[in-house]
């Protein structure tokens, strides 16, 4: 960790914030109420706070650079990307769906099946977003 | 992947005896960007360019050099 820049500690503290906290909310299907998402959130922001505040404190030098936005920049541009083609693919899946009576929206199930698909998108996009300056990182650009 | 800017900063920095966190601190960048102009994976921008120049004693021209086919000379 020591050859490790500020900002490359803070992406891998909010990978793994990320992983830890979107894993079992996906991965144990707790996406069935809104409470669950509201909770998903407050415990993302909760986790991301004390890591970086650790990591905050563990790092003497705290300096970001050009380079450092250059590679900010590189990953959201990925993000956007990202969840641009989600949810193009998303609304289409959508019509095509409920097109072919597949699914029914006024079903208030749907309400809830929609967040937790969207909400899943923006994950996926912040994932990628911070991958993506990891992988910048460590190729140094 | 490298870019068609080269530079002397790694043998610059060798004759004055400074650490890349000595160039770094001066420059006001962080060493890691540092170690990649060396590398020739990052090409900094102008102000940065200056900088390293000054810190290092040099001519910009002294420092950096464009090799239009991306090859070391």
């Amino acid at each position: 960790m020591a050859t490790l820049s500020y900002r490359e500690k803070s992406l891998y503290a909010s990978l793994a914030a990320e992983f830890v906290v979107y894993g079992p909310y996906f991965f144990l299907h707790q996406q069935n109420s809104v409470n669950n998402v509201a909770g998903v959130i407050v415990g993302i922001i909760a986790l991301q706070s004390v890591l970086q505040a650790i990591i905050a404190l563990v790092t003497r030098n705290r300096v970001t650079d050009e380079r450092d936005h250059l590679i900010e920049l590189r990953g959201y541009r990925a993000g956007y990307l990202t969840i641009a083609t989600l949810m193009v693919v998303g609304l289409g899946m959508l019509w095509f769906h409920a097109t072919m009576g597949h699914i029914h929206l006024e079903n208030r199930q749907a309400g809830l099946h929609f967040l937790s698909v969207f909400f899943g998108m923006l994950i996926i996009a912040d994932i990628v977003k911070t991958a993506t300056q990891i992988v910048s990182y460590r190729r140094a650009l | 992947m490298k870019s068609g800017i080269r530079n002397q900063i790694r043998e610059l920095r060798a004759g004055r005896e400074m650490t890349q966190q000595d160039l770094a601190d001066r420059v006001g960048v962080t060493r890691q960007t540092v170690i990649a102009m060396e590398q020739d994976k990052y090409s900094p921008s102008l102000e940065t360019a200056f900088k390293v120049a000054i810190a290092l004693g040099v001519t910009l021209e002294q420092c950096f050099r464009y090799e239009p086919n991306g090859k070391r000379a």
